[in-house]
């Protein structure tokens, strides 16, 4: 029971602590082929590929925009009340985040087709998503209560998080239409094992002057929060097969959806590029083991009123329990089970890509004329230098971030991107990542905000992803 | 050789920046952290025209029991650690009248007992405020009420009628207290 619990707060646990989502080392990083999940219009140059399951893709990114561990567990002789209260509840606002994700690759794998301009990809990935926004009101309401706070009202749209895990199958075609153009687009299916999101709450909590009374507070709600899978992973995990119903809802046991990538690769001229993909249009369909919770209506209070002579009407009135009814009634608290869309946070991706200095033989270019039309891939520059645009829809609106890259070659066996990308979570994130060929095995490893690893507890962002392949490109 | 010369000086680089550190963190800290927000609110409003006390043939014209569940509920009774309740007792009739407060536990038994002696209108306002906790009366007292008594006294005659308009008495009263929600 106890591992059970331990798995079970721990699968909640990857999903909060996991933040961001932008891929910008591995975006338009060709030599890794899970670049083309970032791209499915990503160039590719190999016969096939195929990942090593479970090995071939962990990515896992963790940010906070207002907030790192040291700001309140620094050493600093600072009392920590002090240290939330500056730096949490007043020194953070609405729009801080506390977001991220992470991927865990089950299956990869991409084979070129018979027309040799086609190359097929797919696989099995299991993905884990969740953004808290600050919840500065609620924090405030927390810390310091509602005394001597009169007329401030307090925002119960400040509550906004989603998150979800899901298993993703996706089936992907990468097709180069002529010597500039490529396309591609990647079919995906979600089996969501469960899903919660509270993104469209409204209403406030005042206390005002009392009409009657010393004071008035007011409650006006309208909140929502909708999940699916949750009470089913609880009884599980009483039932103690909380492994088993992870599983199963993962393999189209839970709630299905759908969605889309889209991407492209141009070359303007022989050196420039231009490219950009559309990840996740989609959305999933919850129906399975649905529970909302809402909290909708408007009440005043002034504690309990006795008002003579009409009080005196009903000698055994409960003045204290017919306040409490009547909040009820005018606030109610429900729940319902009914079925609801949830989308999936779609994703953008740009880049602009000059290359230059020394041509580098692409592995393909050796023997494998049969790959491509003409045999004529457009060959590889050693460096490369470039931006990148990312831009994710989060609850709040879209969220963007600007990276600048370098893109250095050394032969056809190891390539190394460096980026600067500035965001909300940071303005001196440098990442740096490499792809190793070695014979047919390629692995690669790629970090970001390297400069907070001065002092990790500082960092307010962090990502790393890892992979393990096996490429061929026809010779071997 | 420049090649492998270009690859050392990358590794060295990531090396280099790999190399994280630390700066000393104390997560006892957490320890002494106190979430106790002050929560400020409403808690009885009394109010008897000049007339009902007239038309009452006893002096004491109101007795009243309010079942008062707030402070004993655990969720409030678990947590409270001291705070203060205010009372502002308002006299426009034309005579003198003696209020009094009592919290009474689950038995009826009385636990605290205010009294407010208030003059005739037009000087007739009296404003009190009761600690509980720390330098002040027991904070058991705000845990264990389950009911407040309100009874009133008309020290005066029944007859005279306030010259002001809408004569009452009325008593107002809120609670400002501190919880530990850890």
């Amino acid at each position: 029971m106890r591992k059970c619990t331990l798995l079970f707060l721990t699968l909640f646990g990857l999903v909060f602590c996991a933040l961001g989502q932008n891929k910008q080392l591995l975006y338009d990083f060709t030599e890794i082929p899970q670049s083309l999940i970032v791209n499915p219009g990503a160039k590719t140059d190999v016969r096939w590929y195929s990942g090593i399951p479970v090995l071939s893709g962990i990515s896992f990114q963790a940010g906070s925009s207002g907030l790192s561990v040291n700001d309140i567990f620094a050493d600093d002789g600072i009392d920590i009340n002090t240290k939330v209260r500056e730096r949490a509840i007043f020194g953070m606002n609405p729009r801080d985040e506390l977001s991220g994700t992470y991927q865990l690759e089950l299956i990869n794998a991409g084979f070129r087709g018979k027309n040799p301009d086609i190359f097929y990809s797919f696989g099995i990935y299991n993905e884990g998503d969740a953004i808290g926004y600050w919840f500065q009101d609620y924090a405030i309401l927390a810390f310091e209560g509602n005394a001597d706070r009169l007329n401030q009202r307090f925002d119960l749209g400040h509550l906004k998080t989603r998150g979800e895990l899901m298993n993703v199958f996706h089936f992907g075609i990468n097709k180069r239409v002529d010597n500039q153009l490529i396309v591609g687009a990647r079919a995906k299916i979600y089996s969501s094992i469960f899903d919660f999101n509270s993104t469209k709450n409204k209403g406030y909590f005042v206390t005002t002057e009392g009409q009657n009374n010393l004071f008035a507070s007011t409650l006006e709600a309208d909140m929502q929060l909708r999940t699916s899978g949750i009470e089913a992973l609880r009884e599980a995990q009483d039932d103690g097969n909380l492994g088993s119903t992870i599983l199963k809802r993962g393999f189209f046991g839970g709630n299905l959806g759908v969605g889309v990538d889209l991407g492209f690769t141009y070359h303007l001229n022989e050196q420039t590029v231009v490219t950009a993909s559309l990840l996740d249009v989609g959305f999933i369909y919850h129906a399975n083991d649905v529970k909302n919770y809402t909290l909708n209506g408007s009440a005043t209070v002034e504690g309990i009123e006795v008002i003579l002579p009409d009080a005196l009407t009903d000698p055994n009135a409960d003045f204290w329990q017919d306040l409490v009814d009547e909040i009820e009634e005018f606030v109610p608290f429900e729940d319902n089970a009914e079925s609801y869309i949830s989308f999936r946070p779609t994703k953008l991706n740009a880049s602009l890509r000059y290359n230059f200095g020394e041509q580098v033989m692409s592995r393909a270019d050796c023997d494998c004329e049969d790959l491509i039309s003409g045999g004529n891939f457009r060959s590889k520059y050693a460096n490369a230098v470039g931006g990148q645009l990312y831009v994710i829809n989060r609850p709040r609106g879209p969220q963007p971030a600007l990276t600048a890259f370098y893109l250095r070659r050394l032969g056809n066996i190891l390539a190394l991107k460096t980026t600067y990308t500035v965001d909300k979570f940071s303005l001196s994130n440098v990442g740096l990542g490499f792809s190793l060929q070695a014979g047919p095995v390629n692995l690669y490893l790629l970090a970001d905000n390297l400069l907070a690893y001065r002092n990790v507890a500082a960092s307010r962002y962090t990502s790393f992803q890892f992979g393990l392949n096996i490429i061929s490109w026809g010779r071997n | 050789m420049k090649g492998i010369n270009k690859i050392t000086t990358f590794f060295l680089m990531g090396i280099a920046l790999f190399s994280s550190c630390i700066e000393d963190q104390d997560f006892d800290q957490y320890d002494d952290l106190a979430l106790e927000p002050v929560l400020e609110a409403s808690i009885l409003y009394v109010e008897a025209p000049e007339r009902v006390i007239n038309l009452a043939t006893a002096t004491n014209f109101y007795t009243e029991d309010f079942n008062f569940d707030a402070f004993s509920a655990d969720v409030f009774a678990d947590r409270v650690i001291d705070g203060s309740i205010t009372y502002i007792v308002t006299n426009t009739t034309s005579k003198e009248l003696e209020v009094s407060i009592q919290f009474l536990d689950e038995g009826a038994n009385v636990l605290d007992t205010e009294n407010f002696t208030i003059a005739p209108a037009p000087t007739a306002v009296l404003q009190r405020e009761i600690a509980y906790g720390g330098t002040g009366r027991s904070i058991d007292i705000i845990r264990n009420t389950s009911s407040i008594r309100v009874s009133a006294l008309n020290l005066g005659d029944t007859t005279s009628t306030s010259n002001l308009p809408d004569p009452k008495v009325t008593l107002q009263s809120s609670g400002k207290f501190r919880v530990e929600i850890k």
